[in-house]
């Protein structure tokens, strides 16, 4: 009689998170991903120790330059009021901040595009600005250029695969 | 290089857009037209009605009554709406395929079309000087529509294009034009060429990349290239060539739009997004 392997895994799943969304998991089985980033950046926490992490999909730097009333209810759309949110959810997920492995991918520019109107580049500040006051250390960031990337993480490992179209995948 | 030519003999490939998207849409440029003309124009082509009719009533509009005629659906929709739902119906068929060699998923390029459209279109109401939003929406709408020929040169170039891009500090479109002997935007603008689009509408498809210092000083194509780089900046349906393209801030100088209008539009253009992917599977 041959051998039958019995995974006891549950299937594995890939959940996709959108722009201006955040995603949490603590399923083994799941990989959350964002697809296509542009000059916004994708941020993944991830605690390896209960292993949990979330990814953050957002595009625009500070929640504070709306004019819209609309910017309150779409909080994962920004660097500060997205990654404050993350932040939370994490914690009350049991997740210490001590443990965790962060990583950032994105914050791509259009050819020559001038500071006062270079919104990845604000994007990479706005993040480097909060992870510094939170005293959180960036594992690893493949920021800026001209490239759309496609970051993966994997809850299971913790691991994060960047993908940079026509170039083959980091895994950090 | 590709004989230039045998690139061009390829718009022969494409399926035209049906007249009376044109007729449509030059009525709806014309002050002088009335609703019930372009209700008319609707009313006469029955597949077209059939579409429109099929779009409005779906979920999606969640009207809380069925539509049964093109006039109903002007009422309660607005002829805007409307309008726009025959340009995105017209336009459908030729992007939802998978172009060759811009590392484009299927479907991407259509993606990339419809919200670049309603960027502009959230631009021309926000930041235009423009009476003729239609025109701005049709021309974002179809400014790529030259990559759907384009992808298997850039397929079979690639390598080149991106030592140019990558090492060489060209631009994909200028690279395009380097390696190929013709650029996405020169050849959407022979489309429109051989379609008898009008000329403005083709001038903007050609100069949608400002390459052409003249073009920046033009409103309407202003706002295309704009809406374009949003798109781009938001990384909807956009492939290899990224965000590979030239940036001028005068452009967003002359249009009087600061760092501040910025935002708020690809914020505008992110919630239209995600409001999107319901529409596409609509029309």
């Amino acid at each position: 009689m041959l051998d039958t392997h019995i995974s006891h895994q549950p299937i594995s799943v890939m959940t996709a998170v959108n722009f201006g969304e955040l995603k949490l998991s603590r399923n083994p089985a799941e990989t959350l991903v964002a697809f296509s980033i542009g000059a916004g950046i994708g941020v993944t926490m991830y605690d390896p120790v209960i292993k949990v992490g979330g990814l953050l999909n957002f595009v625009l730097p500070d929640s504070s330059t709306m004019s819209s009333s609309q910017a309150q209810f779409h909080p994962f759309m920004f660097a500060d009021t997205g990654l404050a949110a993350f932040s939370d959810a994490l914690h009350n997920i049991g997740a210490k901040t001590d443990n965790l492995k962060v990583v950032i991918a994105g914050g791509a520019q259009i050819m020559d595009q001038t500071a006062a109107f270079n919104i990845g580049h604000k994007n990479h500040q706005a993040v480097t600005s909060y992870l510094g006051e939170k005293k959180l250390a960036v594992h690893y960031a493949d920021i800026g250029g001209i490239f759309m990337r496609t970051l993966r993480l994997d809850i299971g490992n913790g691991d994060n695969l960047i993908q940079t179209l026509g170039q083959t995948e980091v895994k950090v | 290089m590709t004989n230039v030519d045998d690139i061009i003999s390829g718009i022969d490939t494409l399926r035209p857009i049906p007249p009376v998207a044109a007729q449509i849409m030059a009525l709806a440029e014309d002050e002088n037209s009335s609703m019930s003309e372009i209700a008319d124009l609707i009313v006469h082509d029955p597949s077209l009605t059939a579409s429109i009719l099929k779009i409005c009533n779906a979920a999606y509009f969640g009207l809380s009554r069925r539509v049964d005629s093109v006039r109903d659906a002007i009422v309660l929709l607005g002829l805007d709406e409307i309008i726009e739902l025959v340009l995105l119906n017209a336009t459908a068929e030729n992007f939802r395929d998978e172009p060759d060699g811009y590392g484009l998923g299927e479907g991407e390029l259509w993606q990339h079309a419809v919200l670049s459209a309603y960027a502009a279109k959230i631009l021309a109401e926000s930041h235009g000087f423009t009476s003729q939003k239609h025109l701005v929406f049709t021309a974002a709408l179809l400014k790529d529509i030259g990559k759907i020929i384009m992808g298997r040169f850039v397929a079979f170039s690639y390598e080149k294009i991106n030592i140019l891009v990558h090492s060489r500090g060209y631009s994909f479109n200028e690279a395009e034009k380097e390696v190929i002997g013709i650029n996405h935007e020169e050849l959407g603008a022979r489309v429109g060429q051989k379609w008898r689009f009008g000329d403005q509408l083709i001038y903007m498809i050609r100069h949608h990349h400002m390459t052409d210092k003249t073009a920046r000083d033009d409103p309407e194509t202003a706002l295309v290239y704009l809406a374009d780089i949003i798109c781009m900046m938001i990384g909807f349906g956009t492939g290899v060539d990224g965000l590979a393209y030239r940036f001028y801030s005068e452009v967003l100088d002359r249009m009087k739009l600061t760092e501040k209008d910025l935002q708020n539009v690809i914020f505008d253009t992110g919630q239209r997004r995600q409001k999107l992917d319901k529409l596409l599977y609509l029309v």
